[in-house]
């Protein structure tokens, strides 16, 4: 009865509801495009103290300077500045990292001989890491496109010593005789043991130079990450998004709901009416819960046709939006049960409806951006997102959506949501007293 | 001779708000068929008493006593119900929980009867005086034979005001009984057949109405 009479009082204030199931989106996709935004490219500076020339020939190859690190810096943004500039750029966080170019680098670079070597320097804090894994990314580019030039300058000298003819080596001009050629001055030469022993010398040399290009490849390349044709899901449409979309969504819904409308029974005077044994506390507590469970299963389900649709309509691959629809309203059902026991907990504690929808607006934040924090990172902020059902939810809708095999996650993430249910809907019931006063 | 058990007793009861004492320990017992009213001045803890006597607050001491089986029926001071709801949809609600047999009878009863509007205006809408008349309907449901009124007349039209007293006195001539606070010294004269006076958290008079004269009154105002 009294779900119902929530319910009814809910679709009498459709602006409020409105509001409701907005504002959480907008959030969502504001929080969607600032984790777009924190992937985005690191400023890192670059010092010339070689003087770059505009291009430089390796290995007999052309290299345009600047258009090379333009194309192998895709993850980072490089900027060129004095080292000066650089320093005090690193100093202030205006930069993450400094990549020096040091003096003889081109010269090594020519020479084939010794590997040239560039500096790299890493600001404080917890994306270090990260740019460093980004300078790497276009260190390792660079050599695959050096490598490229190396094999090239390698295999003309195989050619050379296979074929014969005129080169250079280390600058100085010479003449090989080469193995086909060889071959064909013994072949002109009588038939001795000897001879015979020097031209089947020479065929396994042939034979063996032969495939001279693809083991130097493969040397440079013990692995090679080949890219498969077909794309995944842009990020708009990935797993996680949606996953975080639903967890938001509700979080935001369930505590402001469950603490407003379990406030707004004192503010109607209705809280004494009710206690004098019509509804008991606890009875009371759980319509809120339940309330929270109701609209978090209608408002998680829509969410999920109009992302299934949309993935529909896209002939976007992967996932099973459709047949994993019955595991996910037992996830929406929990969490939003889990969050309106929260809630309840902080109607119970402001008293008063303004005051509770306040405190849950303050707290829905903090309890997400806990959830958001990887736990390899700061470690306590994943301990107390333990403790609150956000993560859970998010981990919940994931496994359950997209998993191959959800069971063992949709499990420990289900009990994690119905033990802090249990626990948030019995400290409101101890609460609810307050009410009274 | 024993009169047998009170409809409705408080026995030595207490309530404090945080360290604040609202009511200091109270004996009171009402009886079939009479009436007893409140009186004392704002924060005198007659809106505390009638609290604590409908089972809306837990004492801090003491208890409250109720004859097996007796309904009580409780109006606030401020009206009890949901501003979304209308008048109907709240008396519906209220008589399911309050076990009517006819919900939708007893709301068309009631609303006949307090000539409340019918129609799904939110009660929040309504005049003052239709809301304290729906907090009175919604006090009547589940046929109480006690009434607990919170100033009940405070912002009623004289006719509404006859009517309530009309009902009162049919509750009382089937064996009901009524506590109401009030301020009124001519509603104490006319409906009371005992007087608790109240000041400052504590009962400071007990007995007759008709042992309570207006002398009284000014002391206990004063």
């Amino acid at each position: 009865m009294l779900l119902r009479k929530d319910v009814l009082v809910l679709r009498r204030s459709p602006l409020l509801l409105g509001i409701l199931i907005a504002y959480p989106l907008a959030i969502a996709l504001l929080v969607g495009l600032v984790a777009s935004y924190a992937s985005s490219k690191p400023r890192v500076a670059l010092v010339d103290e070689d003087n770059l020339p505009a291009s430089v020939v390796v290995g007999g190859k052309r290299f345009h300077v600047d258009r090379t690190i333009r194309q192998a810096s895709q993850n980072v943004k490089l900027v060129r500045l004095s080292p000066e500039d650089a320093d005090r750029q690193l100093r202030t966080g205006k930069v993450v990292a400094v990549v020096t170019v040091p003096p003889g680098f081109i010269a090594s670079l020519k020479g084939m001989v010794r590997s040239p070597q560039l500096e790299l320097q890493l600001s404080r804090g917890t994306i270090s890491s990260r740019v460093e894994q980004q300078v790497q990314a276009l260190v390792f580019s660079l050599n695959r496109r050096l490598q490229r030039a190396y094999i090239a300058s390698n295999l003309r000298y195989v050619t050379l010593i296979l074929k014969g003819g005129d080169g250079s080596f280390l600058g100085q001009p010479i003449d090989v005789l080469g193995i086909e050629r060889a071959e064909r001055l013994l072949d002109a030469m009588p038939e001795t043991p000897r001879n015979r022993r020097l031209r089947d010398f020479l065929h396994d040399a042939r034979l063996a130079l032969a495939n001279t290009g693809d083991a130097l490849r493969s040397t440079a390349h013990p692995i090679e990450l080949v890219r498969a044709p077909g794309r995944g899901r842009t990020w708009v449409l990935s797993a996680e998004v949606q996953a975080y979309a639903l967890g938001l969504t509700i979080t935001f819904l369930a505590l402001v709901l469950a603490a407003g409308s379990l406030a707004a029974e004192r503010d109607e005077n209705v809280i004494g009416r009710l206690a004098r044994g019509l509804v008991g506390l606890g009875q009371l507590i759980w319509s809120k819960v339940a309330l929270a469970a109701a609209v978090a299963l209608a408002l998680g389900l829509a969410i999920s046709l109009a992302f299934g649709i949309a993935i529909e309509i896209g002939g976007v691959a992967g996932g099973e939006p459709w047949r994993r629809l019955p595991l996910l309203v037992v996830g929406l059902v929990l969490a939003g049960a889990c969050l309106g026991a929260l809630g309840a907990l902080l109607g119970a504690l402001a008293r008063e409806a303004r005051s509770a929808s306040l405190v849950a607006l303050l707290v829905v934040m903090p309890i997400v951006f806990l959830g958001l924090i990887p736990r390899e990172v700061v470690p306590p902020a994943a301990w107390a997102s333990d403790v609150l059902p956000f993560a859970h939810s998010v981990r919940f809708f994931s496994a359950a959506l997209y998993d191959l095999s959800p069971w063992t996650s949709v499990l420990r993430e289900g009990l994690w949501l119905v033990a802090l249910g249990v626990v948030f809907g019995g400290l409101a019931r101890i609460e609810a007293r307050r009410l009274l006063t | 001779m024993s009169r047998g058990t009170a409809l409705l007793a408080a026995r030595g009861v207490a309530r404090s708000f945080g360290r604040t004492p609202a009511l200091h320990p109270v004996e009171l017992e009402i009886w079939d068929g009479e009436a007893v009213a409140l009186l004392g001045p704002n924060g005198a803890g007659k809106s505390t008493l009638l609290s604590l006597l409908a089972g809306a607050l837990e004492p801090s001491s003491g208890s409250i006593e109720r004859r097996k089986g007796v309904r009580v029926g409780w109006a606030p001071q401020r009206p009890a119900q949901y501003g979304r709801l209308s008048a109907r949809e709240n008396l519906e609600l209220f008589a399911r929980l309050e076990g009517e047999h006819d919900p939708e009878d007893a709301t068309r009863r009631l609303l006949a009867e307090f000539d409340l509007p019918g129609k799904a205006a939110p009660s929040a809408n309504l005049s003052v005086g239709n809301r304290q008349r729906l907090n009175l309907a919604i006090a009547l449901l589940g046929d109480p034979e006690v009434l607990l009124l919170d100033e009940p007349t405070a912002a009623l039209d004289p006719e509404q005001r006859r009517r309530l007293w009309d009902r009162v006195a049919a509750l009382r001539e089937a064996g009901g009984a009524l506590v109401f606070a009030t301020q009124n010294q001519e509603e104490v004269e006319r409906v009371a057949d005992r007087v608790a006076a109240l000041r400052d958290g504590r009962l400071v008079f007990a007995g007759p109405a008709a042992d309570y004269d207006r002398s009284q009154t000014d002391t206990l105002f004063a």
